[in-house]
């Protein structure tokens, strides 16, 4: 990375400082002028081959060019205008070529809301094209692999997806291929794209051409309610924005810049991780041991067969997930020393798709905020060996069945008692209560990831209405073991 | 207070009979006039293109529905009564809806989906009669808005006549 150096230019009649190491389009955009951008992307190489961010620029007493704000390098003294006559007019006949093969179908596209040529022509209101020529034709669904579907028809050829590919994951796969109208985005031999970064081309494509297979057709953009959360897929913690629909269902999960850690992107296994998040087969209030096995029941009376247990029975096992925050760490760590005992939690296997530029081996996003709160790590072979020995146990946190492993739990002997607390049910012959728990993406709190950056989580959706979060339960927990006469002599 | 002074009557208004005849002789003119109320579940509306009936979905006369669920009535619509899922097809146009309900209770006949379809998609109909015995079975699904395009053609031609004279009158000033 080149050092910065700051220089003063002009722009639009002020003067600004910005850093001289950047293209002239960054300081643009810093500065807060408006000038479209197709191919320039801030994380890849400046190409200028849509010329869409063309602004006029002097020089001393020279008279203005027109020039492409991407590809200028910035030099003290610089004058730069951006809505001059000049400037507008050849934007304005860039947009034309560019809208000239362009189907006319954002009625239908995927990107329309949030398309950097819709919201452009919109802008420069050029409502009808003088072309008589009819657009070209050209496959509207072109398979690129699992992930991404190209419509050839929508592409500007902008190459920011070649650059992303060659760039960012490294593995060059992309390329444009045949000469003038027939230019097309294509893989070798038109061999399906590999990698687990591939998501991200939907996100730097500023039209509609790639898209998403697990996304396509399924939200209108603007319907999505957009929250700022955090990856929990590994240990980096990527910034993400969670886009719900409705209120309920997790649609898309897209990267959020975050200079420290991830930048403009995400890998793949996080980006679709939306199963983890279904709203199929979620414990919305909690399940108690009846006569007829596990039955529903208010989430007070799930509790009380909690604190029944922990009052009668000594030495209970508290298992945390590895997805618990830094908050719920400590409340549960507060509960362990009240019960005499250790606060654990229990880590994944580690991931095999961990590479160099994101994805970590680590599956535990908050290993380091868990162990600075004071629990310490086991693995899943461990934590059955700690149940297996115990009297109560409980596994606190979603995916902590998942974790520990159903299979394993359902053999365990009737003479543990497990208790839960997780998005899905615990139907084991252990299983004495399970309490559902909200979701990542409906509590909020604090990860801390691989290099000690914290991470937000937000509630995008609100959790079932009978679903305490799992502070609140701690607390009820607390107050429920606690005999009377302490707890009054403690008050007064 | 008010003190009301009532009317002292005359001695023929005090005969009473031929105020009462006066009266009836009203009733019995109005009886030979001409009927300006309807009788309205025999005798329905008169209705023409004009007319902002319920919204409802032009199928197009290959049985394709012409609705490629932008969800720009969606996004229009001021009382919120549309709700629209979309899914792929194979046919050219990609999408078509999976999910389309407008709520009928919600829906306040104002017309702006109509405005804001770039399809043609969704017309208000002459449909204006809107009865049931719940709720639910007012929230129209997409089998219940379904009509064939021809049965929406006034419409569609008028409205198109609408926009063409905006077109034209604002091209010649």
């Amino acid at each position: 990375m080149t050092t910065r150096q700051v220089v003063t230019i002009q722009i639009d009649g002020q003067d600004v400082e910005v850093d001289a190491s950047k293209p002239l389009v960054d300081a643009l955009h810093r500065s807060g002028t408006d000038v479209p951008t197709y191919c320039y992307h801030p994380g890849l190489s400046a190409v200028g081959s849509c010329r869409i961010c063309q602004v006029e620029v002097q020089m001393g007493e020279a008279p203005g060019r027109v020039v492409v704000a991407c590809r200028t390098p910035i030099s003290e003294g610089m004058r730069v205008f951006t809505s001059t006559d000049k400037a507008h007019a050849v934007r304005r006949e860039c947009l034309e070529f560019l809208l000239k093969n362009h189907p006319l179908d954002c009625p239908i596209c995927d990107k329309a809301g949030e398309c950097d040529l819709q919201d452009f022509s919109f802008a420069e209101g050029q409502a009808e094209g003088r072309s008589s020529e009819p657009r070209r034709s050209l496959d509207k669904r072109k398979s690129l692999g699992d992930v991404i579907v190209l419509d050839e028809e929508r592409c500007i050829l902008c190459s920011r997806c070649v650059r992303f590919m060659d760039e960012v994951p490294k593995t060059p796969q992309l390329t444009v291929s045949g000469l003038g109208a027939r230019s097309t985005i294509s893989t070798f031999a038109d061999r399906p794209l590999t990698g687990n970064y591939q998501g991200n081309l939907a996100d730097v494509c500023p039209v509609g051409a790639l898209t998403l297979k697990k996304f396509r057709f399924q939200a209108r953009v603007w319907n999505l309610r957009k929250t700022p959360s955090t990856c929990g897929e590994c240990s980096r913690g990527c910034s993400i924005t969670n886009e719900v629909l409705r209120n309920n269902e997790l649609k898309r999960i897209r990267p959020r810049y975050n200079a420290d850690v991830n930048e403009w992107w995400m890998c793949d296994t996080g980006r679709f991780a939306l199963e983890e998040h279904s709203l199929e087969g979620r414990l919305a209030g909690s399940m108690i041991r009846g006569e007829a096995g596990m039955e529903p029941a208010s989430a007070r009376e799930g509790l009380e067969r909690v604190a029944d247990a922990l009052r009668t029975h000594g030495q209970p096992v508290l298992l945390g997930s590895a997805w618990l925050t830094i908050e719920e760490g400590q409340a549960l760590v507060a509960l362990a020393k009240q019960l005499g005992t250790e606060a654990r939690f229990v880590t994944p296997p580690p991931s095999e798709l961990a590479d160099e530029l994101l994805h970590t081996d680590d599956a535990c996003p908050n290993r380091r905020g868990l162990t600075e709160v004071g629990m310490r790590a086991i693995d899943a072979a461990e934590a059955l060996e700690a149940i297996a020995g115990a009297e109560v146990a409980l596994l606190i946190g979603e995916r902590i069945i998942e974790t520990v492993g159903a299979e394993a739990l359902a053999e365990l002997p009737n003479t543990v008692r497990l208790f839960s607390f997780d998005t899905v049910a615990l139907d084991v012959p252990a299983a004495r209560a399970a309490l559902g728990t909200p979701s990542s993406i409906e509590r909020d709190g604090h990860w801390v990831n691989v290099d000690g950056h914290r991470g937000m989580l937000t509630i995008a959706r609100p959790a079932p209405t009978d679903v305490a979060t799992l502070i609140q339960n701690f607390e009820s927990l607390s107050r429920l073991i606690t005999p009377a006469e302490t707890a009054g002599g403690a008050a007064s | 207070m008010v003190i009301v002074k009532r009317k002292e009557l005359s001695f023929w208004e005090r005969l009473y009979l031929p105020e009462v005849f006066q009266g009836l002789s009203i009733t019995l003119r109005a009886m030979f006039r001409k009927n300006v109320t309807r009788q309205y579940p025999e005798q329905k509306l008169e209705v023409n293109e004009v007319t902002r009936g319920q919204p409802r979905l032009a199928v197009n006369a290959d049985d394709t529905i012409r609705c490629v669920s932008c969800g720009l009535c969606e996004a229009a619509c001021p009382a919120y009564a549309i709700t629209i899922d979309g899914q792929e097809t194979d046919r050219f146009i990609e999408r078509e809806p999976e999910r389309f309900e407008i709520d009928m209770l919600r829906c306040i006949l104002c017309g702006f989906c109509e405005e804001a379809c770039p399809k043609d998609a969704i017309l208000m109909s002459d449909e204006l009669e809107l009865a049931d015995f719940s709720r639910e079975a007012l929230v129209y699904d997409l089998e219940k808005l379904k009509r064939p395009v021809s049965a929406l053609q006034p419409r569609l031609d008028y409205i198109y006549k609408l926009s063409n004279r905006w077109n034209s009158s604002s091209s010649s000033s």
